[in-house]
């Protein structure tokens, strides 16, 4: 059974064997026509694929020797290229023979024919071949002599003409033939002669110019005293100097950049500036010795010295004034300086910027020319001078203000007096003609200079007159004050000594305040116009002004410490002597109504009243005496003397409910009355008094909840807890404990 | 507003040629430039430092030791808050002059204001002021003393730092109340200390 079974199984699966066979034969079958075609096309391909091969291999033959010819064909580009450098650098030597054999033939005719420009061309001509190759050329060529002797000729010729053209420039200087100056100042260049060219024709304008200086210097010193130029002839000589100089500068400089080209700008000026040096020292020596400033040195050190405590002395031995010219033509003497410096710095950086294009060497040019500016004669003068300038500017400065002080005046329908505008007008003339000087550092002093004088002259003296203090006087200050005010006012004024201690102490706080006005203005102006004298001032420069202008702007706080010295006078020998016993009289009063006492109370002149009268006449005394902010500076300290006295008293009184209520009313109308009389506001000084007319005008203790605490309609206090209990005590009305309950 | 709590001017005196532009230079720059000309006139620098985690700006005046610039370097003493006497220890007469440096501060300078002897140079080989005589005379004259390098930057930083705390001190004690003050409205200054009544004893 078993076995049948199987091999039915094994039947099965050799009839699916079968079947697969079968299909696959028929694939076969029907794949043998297509498989056939291909067969066919491929032996059709075989003999081209032969042919192609051959061919390829006759490419490759064909490219190698294409390669080769191209390198045979540049190897002879390069030859040939070779060959024509060669043809060119014996073309130039043929070239060099032949203008050598010109040359030599022309130069001496040239010469002889005194035609120095042809000459030198053809001097110029051989210069610019090269020697050496020259000298090879000669060895080459047959004919050697004839070189040689060309070479010779020429080089005789140099020095022949080097020579002649120097006879003929000294020639033409003696002669002050300018052409011929000029025409054989063209020449040097040609010759490799440009030092020399430069150097001998800088003398000769140095002469030119020594000549000029000394006639315009001669003609200065011959200016009659009466001429209106004599305050400034020293001024004038130098100015034509310079102007002399600038000018021989720009005439020459095209010639020497056309004949020398670029770069020599800094040896022309070199030349020129010891010329210049030696006729600044001259000028300089006449000035000194006819505008005798070493001897007004002398006795302004001799001034100082004998006053050194305070430069308010009573010893004057130079007037100011008799300084102010010449202070102004020391200011045109320096300025000129400060130009032309400038104009040689701008002309000669401008040459070197065309001239050398590296960076480093350009700075290193530069560096030069500062070290040849620093080092002349020109920049010690004017450091001299500016010196001389600052010393007869301090003492002007400081003389003049003491003299305005001195002879200070007061308009009596003036607030402050004559000192302040003068004093003010000196200094910003000071400063303003320091600014045409044209020097920051000589700017930075004087400002440092009228900071001393202000901070310690101007405001000592300010301070010195308040010192004195304000005198309350016997009579009552407000009728004080209106006596004095109407014998002012119908020009009968014999002030008696109090009367004026008062006027000059009220003035110098008043004098006092319009100074830092004064300060401020000066501040702002000085920089515009400094800005706009000297333009283009460099970050580090501005800086330096900057920080002296704040030295000025600074005068201000002293300034104002002057006025709150004069203001704590005025609290304690005018408010406070006045305000006490005012005030006192509070103690005087009942504070705890019946309703009839209060509707009697407020029929009569309350407290209040009478307080509001005594300050508003208090007040007025000073209202059109004082300047807007001392008013108000003397206001504020009225209203804390006050309020701290009124505080002091309330804290000692004690008060029924309708007391309360009296005293907060009281307290609102004193804050309003003194609200009308200033233009800020003054609530913040009353806050505490306010707080504590609040307490006592309570209905009950524990109404202080609806103030006190973290809800909308607390207020913030400036009273402790403690504080508040202790003014809630005053009143008799509440309890004790009840106010030790409350929780604050 | 800028950036510093403190502003305090430094003013650089001494003949020419002791090395105070070198001093400045080195210590705002951190250089030692070879071969510095004489200064023309009164040079300007500013360096902020930080003192005590408060930024304090040193201004400083680096001025000429010629004579002839004498009048505009004179101008810059009464403002100064610290006065830096320079000599070069390796020459003498440097230091016979530091006397007539000193009337020169007495007469132009504040009283109360900081003063500091500095022997500059002490790299070189050719000492010829010994340590303890600038300390003497320092001591004498009631000056702060210090010996530098700015070539070799030795002591120079301590220099200047000392200057500031020393200056910062002053102007602190100065800025407590003077008076109940009703009008105080010198608002938006910065504090400095042109007379404060604090000694400048240092040690």
């Amino acid at each position: 059974m078993g076995n049948i079974k199987e091999m039915e199984i094994e039947l099965e699966k050799l009839k699916l064997q079968e079947e697969m066979v079968f299909k696959e034969m028929k694939n076969f079958v029907t794949q043998k026509t297509y498989v056939d075609a291909k067969i066919k096309v491929l032996s059709k391909i075989l003999p081209t694929l032969k042919t192609l091969k051959v061919e390829t291999r006759g490419l490759v033959d064909t490219i190698h020797s294409i390669a080769e010819s191209a390198e045979s064909i540049s190897n002879k580009v390069r030859t040939l290229d070779c060959a024509r450098n060669r043809v060119e650098e014996c073309q130039q030597r043929v070239g060099d023979l032949i203008d050598l054999g010109l040359c030599s033939e022309g130069v001496q005719t040239a010469i002889l024919n005194e035609d120095y420009e042809k000459g030198a061309a053809h001097v110029h001509r051989f210069l610019s071949m090269d020697q050496s190759l020259l000298r090879k050329t000669a060895t080459d060529v047959e004919n050697i002599s004839s070189v040689l002797k060309a070479v010779g000729t020429l080089q005789d010729a140099a020095s022949q003409l080097r020579t002649i053209v120097q006879l003929k420039f000294d020639e033409a200087v003696r002669m002050e033939d300018l052409a011929s100056v000029e025409r054989f100042f063209k020449i040097f260049p040609l010759l490799d002669m440009h030092d020399e060219g430069i150097r001998k024709f800088c003398n000769y304008l140095s002469e030119k110019l020594k000549d000029t200086a000394e006639k315009n210097l001669h003609a200065a010193l011959n200016t009659s005293a009466s001429d209106k130029r004599h305050n400034v002839k020293f001024a004038d000589t130098l100015t034509l100097l310079f102007e002399g100089l600038a000018r021989i500068i720009d005439i020459h400089q095209p010639l020497v950049e056309t004949y020398y080209g670029p770069g020599r700008l800094m040896s022309v000026v070199s030349y020129l500036q010891k010329e210049c040096d030696t006729q600044v020292k001259l000028i300089m020596m006449e000035f000194n010795k006819h505008r005798q400033t070493n001897k007004k040195i002398n006795q302004i050190s001799e001034i100082s010295k004998l006053s050194s405590t305070s430069s308010f002395s009573k010893i004057e031995k130079v007037d100011p004034k008799d300084l102010d010219i010449l202070i102004q033509e020391i200011t045109i003497m320096h300025v000129r300086m400060e130009l032309y410096i400038k104009f040689i710095k701008r002309k000669v950086i401008s040459d070197i910027e065309i001239s050398v294009p590296a960076i480093d060497e350009r700075n290193n040019s530069i560096k030069q020319l500062d070290q040849l500016i620093n080092a002349s004669d020109l920049s010690r003068s004017k450091h001299d001078l500016l010196s001389l300038y600052l010393k007869l500017e301090q003492y002007f400065m400081e003389e003049s203000v003491s003299k305005a002080v001195g002879m200070d005046s007061t308009e009596t329908s003036q607030q402050t007096s004559s000192m302040v505008d003068d004093t003010f007008f000196i200094i910003r003339k000071c400063i303003r003609r320091t600014i045409t000087s044209g020097s920051l550092d000589g700017i930075c002093a004087v400002i440092n200079i009228a900071c001393g004088v202000l901070e310690n002259d101007f405001c000592g003296v300010l301070r010195g007159r308040l010192r004195q203090g304000y005198p309350s006087g016997y009579l009552d200050l407000t009728q004080a004050y209106n006596v004095l005010q109407t014998s002012i006012q119908h020009g009968r004024l014999q002030p008696s000594d109090t009367e004026q201690i008062r006027t000059a102490f009220i003035v110098a706080l008043n004098n006092a305040d319009s100074s830092t006005e004064y300060v401020e203005t000066l501040c702002d102006s000085v920089l515009t116009d400094v800005q706009k004298a000297i333009p283009n001032l460099n970050t580090n420069e501005q800086g330096k002004l900057e920080s002296c202008l704040s030295g000025l702007s600074a005068v201000t706080t002293n300034l104002k410490e002057v006025i709150e010295y004069g203001m704590q006078q005025l609290r304690v020998s005018v408010i406070k002597p006045r305000i006490s016993p005012w005030v006192d009289s509070f103690l005087n009063m009942n504070h705890q109504f019946t309703e009839d006492e209060l509707s009697e109370y407020e029929a009569g002149e309350s407290f209040v009243q009478t307080l509001i009268m005594n300050l508003d006449s208090l007040l007025s005394s000073f209202k059109n005496s004082l300047t807007d902010s001392n008013y108000d500076g003397l206001i504020k300290i009225l209203i804390t003397e006050v309020t701290a006295r009124l505080e002091k008293v309330v804290l000692k009184s004690t008060f029924n409910r309708l007391g309360g209520l009296v005293l907060d009313k009281e307290v609102r109308s004193l804050a309003g009355y003194l609200t009308s009389a200033t233009t800020w506001s003054v609530r913040d000084k009353f806050t505490r008094l306010s707080q504590i007319a609040t307490i006592l005008n309570l209905e009950r203790v524990t109404e202080i909840n609806d103030y006190w605490g973290n809800h909308d309609g607390a207020l913030t206090w400036r009273l402790t807890p403690t504080e508040v209990r202790t003014i809630m005590n005053l009143r008799i009305d509440f309890k004790l404990e009840d106010i030790q309950r409350l929780k604050l | 507003m800028e950036d510093f709590k403190f502003l305090f001017k430094v003013v650089l005196v001494g003949n020419a040629g002791v090395g105070k532009t070198c001093l400045v230079r080195r210590f705002t720059q951190g250089l030692f430039p070879p071969g510095q000309g004489a200064t023309i006139g009164v040079d300007f620098m500013i360096k902020t430092v930080e003192v005590e985690n408060e930024k304090v700006k040193l201004q400083i005046w680096d001025t000429a030791g010629q004579e002839r610039f004498r009048s505009i370097t004179q101008s810059y003493y009464r403002s100064a808050h610290a006065l830096i006497l320079v000599y070069d220890i390796s020459c003498q007469p440097t230091f016979d002059c530091l006397p007539d440096w000193l009337r020169e501060i007495e007469e132009y300078a504040s009283s109360k204001v900081l003063r500091i002897l500095v022997g500059n140079k002490i790299d070189r080989e050719d000492r010829e002021i010994p340590t303890v005589v600038g300390e003497d005379f320092a001591a004498r004259h009631n000056m702060y003393f210090l010996e530098t390098s700015a070539k070799e930057a030795e002591n120079v930083e301590k220099l200047f730092m000392k200057i500031a705390e020393d200056l910062m001190q002053q102007a602190r004690s100065k800025d407590l109340p003077r008076y109940d003050s009703i009008t105080t409205n010198i608002s938006g200054r910065t504090s400095s200390i042109s007379d404060s009544n604090c000694c400048s004893k240092l040690t």
